[in-house]
């Protein structure tokens, strides 16, 4: 069962700048479907449009964002909605206790003047009335489960290090135990030895929780280590979807392919190259598919029309006419 | 000039920072006697990697002169970097040994055409004279897979991050330094192009002969481009030696949590058991004996108030007590 569908989702933006207008298609014509429970993850290099996916979904659209079409769609259970009709007093309801976020520097949600328990208490209070004593034992009792010391309750965010703020600041997004957690490069401004233990807590809580990840980040190693399922991002698409042990054994698409296949690994010196080129700026993109000035397979077809997501079998879905034909 | 088999000779460089003034003054080791060198005539990738605050940068800047060591010496080619005047320091010093910063974006003045900076460096080390210097920019853009028609007349948001990455490679190659120091130089660059500046790398130590002290976090490139890789925690190289031997079976326990919570990209060998965080990282800079001691596993009383002497063990240099002279193992 689905718990988020999105369909045909398109997001630009548009800024109009004496007379020149300006439009950055950051997500085009995105349709997926995350299932109950599990970690989806979304891969992508840096302007490919995968933040800009998340704050669609998430419902967060300021201008010059704009939905130029397409659905979100939740199904929460006892709760379902399209996230674009929501009223606004109905969004801030829904948001921290059935949707969450986890942004990826976790000063900008901290306050910097105010203590770890002060932002605890108004994201509790916002959702939830409850008594002193009883706020305390379940801000500690959740603390304690995610292995944090409860002491960090009495200190400013600039008083802990890099990695126990992010856990805070996890701990801050699952308190009200969401159903869907977003999670925004949270790792990666992080150690590695910290960053083992960021997504070491965020797989706990998942399994805890019994609720859904949606993971992003660049970090491919990441993905092959806690994603059930993961979407590939170029230039705004969605261009490969598969489950994880199926999209690092056969990806489709050639630009998967050179991702995959690029990847250093510690114990395996052989030659590694990069895809040809550079990715395309989103405010002008090519023609046709937009990895076809990259590509090497490259057929006249791809320069006129786009291929669209299809299924290949396998649950495994690619937009490439090249592997689409196959399958 | 002195003769001298050593391209790079670092010796029990220290530097202490102190924090505040007056009455409210601490001191930040962040680097504690840390030694290596480097041969002439042998090119190789040398990579300096740990976590952040684990003093690999400060190291990087004294040994570009940016800042100066509180006590111990650098040596290049024979000869020490604080004695040099401020002529040799510019004409001799600052053309052999070049830098390359992390974010290419942050290198360029975005107001400022890209280019000019490659004229700068040729004509203010005075490789080249106003008329040929385009030959000489040419010849090091063609280098890195650019070329000068290429990137004539453009500013830094006309190129990616990758390419950028590039220009500034081509900006240090210039002076035919014999040594780059590159900080941190793919961890801006996006994924799909990331490879392709350590090939570059690559191709630069065997085809020029330019030797680079690649500075990292990320222990994947660190094992796909270098020779020797050095372990700093806290201010320490805790292990230095062949990367391969380093990295696939690490000695050191530092080194061990290290290797393990890299993300293997293979989700048939995902992340086995777990491990502790730990919660105040303040006190390990200023515990007495072994830095690592607080979260190491097989932590020894002596390993709390005594620091670890360098030990040579199966080809590599381990800073660790548990190979200490109780087992005899010891090489002065």
């Amino acid at each position: 069962m689905s718990i988020l569908r999105a369909e045909r989702l398109k997001a630009y933006y548009i800024s109009e700048i004496f007379g020149i207008k300006r439009t950055v298609r950051a997500v085009d014509e995105v349709s997926m479907d995350v299932d109950n429970n599990e970690i989806f993850g979304i891969a992508g290099e840096s302007g490919c449009g995968k933040s800009t996916l998340i704050k669609a979904l998430l419902g967060i659209v300021k201008p010059p964002l704009t939905i130029l079409g397409g659905e979100v769609n939740y199904d929460l259970g006892d709760k379902r909605f399209n996230i674009f009709s929501l009223s606004q007093k109905e969004s801030k309801n829904i948001r921290w206790e059935y949707i969450s976020y986890i942004p990826q520097s976790s000063m900008s949600v901290l306050n910097p003047v105010r203590r770890i328990r002060d932002s605890f208490k108004s994201f509790i209070n916002a959702h939830k009335k409850m008594g002193k004593s009883e706020f305390n034992s379940l801000v500690e009792e959740h603390l304690n489960l995610l292995g944090l010391p409860t002491e960090v309750l009495n200190a400013y965010p600039h008083q802990l290090s890099g990695g126990m703020r992010q856990r805070v600041t996890i701990a801050l997004a699952t308190i009200l135990r969401p159903k869907v957690i977003f999670a925004d490069e949270p790792s990666t401004a992080l150690d590695v030895v910290v960053q083992r233990g960021v997504i070491q807590l965020l797989k706990d809580i998942q399994q805890e929780q019994k609720n859904t990840i949606i993971l992003v980040t660049h970090d491919m190693a990441i993905h092959a280590n806690i994603c059930d399922r993961i979407a590939i991002m170029y230039a705004g698409k969605i261009i490969e979807e598969a489950k994880t042990q199926e999209i690092f054994k056969h990806p489709l698409h050639p630009y998967t392919k050179y991702l995959i296949g690029s990847l250093p690994r510690i114990g395996d010196k052989s030659y590694r190259v990069s895809a040809p080129g550079s990715p395309p700026p989103l405010s002008n993109l090519p023609s046709g598919c937009s990895f076809h000035p990259r590509c090497p397979y490259i057929t006249e077809r791809c320069k006129s029309d786009a291929p669209s997501l299809v299924e290949v079998g396998n649950n495994h879905k690619v937009a490439c006419f090249l592997a689409s034909k196959e399958g | 000039m002195e003769q001298n088999n050593k391209l790079l000779d670092v010796k029990n460089l220290i530097k202490v920072f102190v924090i505040g003034s007056g009455f409210v003054r601490s001191k930040i080791t962040a680097v504690e006697n840390v030694s290596f060198e480097l041969q002439m005539n042998k090119p190789e990738i040398f990579t300096l990697a740990g976590e952040s605050g684990s003093g690999k940068t400060t190291l990087a800047r004294m040994i570009l002169g940016f800042i100066p060591p509180t006590s111990g010496s650098i040596s290049y080619k024979g000869k020490e970097i604080s004695k040099l005047n401020g002529r040799e320091m510019e004409l001799w010093f600052m053309k052999e040994v070049q830098p390359v910063f992390q974010n290419p974006f942050e290198t360029f003045n975005p107001l400022k055409k890209v280019d000019s900076y490659l004229y700068e460096t040729a004509i203010n080390y005075g490789i080249a004279s106003k008329k040929d210097a385009h030959k000489f920019i040419d010849e090091s853009l063609n280098l890195v897979g650019l070329s000068l028609q290429e990137v004539a007349g453009r500013y830094p948001h006309e190129f990616s991050g990758g390419q950028l990455q590039r220009i500034s490679i081509a900006r240090a190659l210039i002076t035919k330094p014999s040594l780059l120091i590159a900080d941190e130089p793919v961890s801006m660059v996006d994924a799909s192009l990331k490879m392709s500046i350590c090939n570059l790398f690559k191709e630069l130590k065997e085809r020029q002969g330019v030797s680079i002290i690649y500075i990292t976090h990320d222990l994947a490139t660190a094992y796909y481009v270098s020779d020797r890789i050095a372990i700093m925690f806290r201010g320490n190289i805790v292990e230095l030696g062949p990367v391969e031997k380093i990295l696939t079976d690490p000695k050191h326990p530092y080194t061990k949590v290290l290797r393990d919570s890299v993300p293997e990209p293979d989700p048939e060998r995902r992340w086995q058991g777990r491990i502790e965080l730990s919660s105040f990282e303040e006190r390990e800079y200023q515990s007495k004996g072994c830095r690592f001691a607080g979260r190491c596993p097989y932590v020894m009383d002596i390993c709390k108030n005594k620091l670890p002497e360098d030990i040579l063990l199966d080809g590599r240099m381990v800073k660790c007590h548990l190979y200490g002279s109780d087992s005899n193992k010891t090489v002065s």
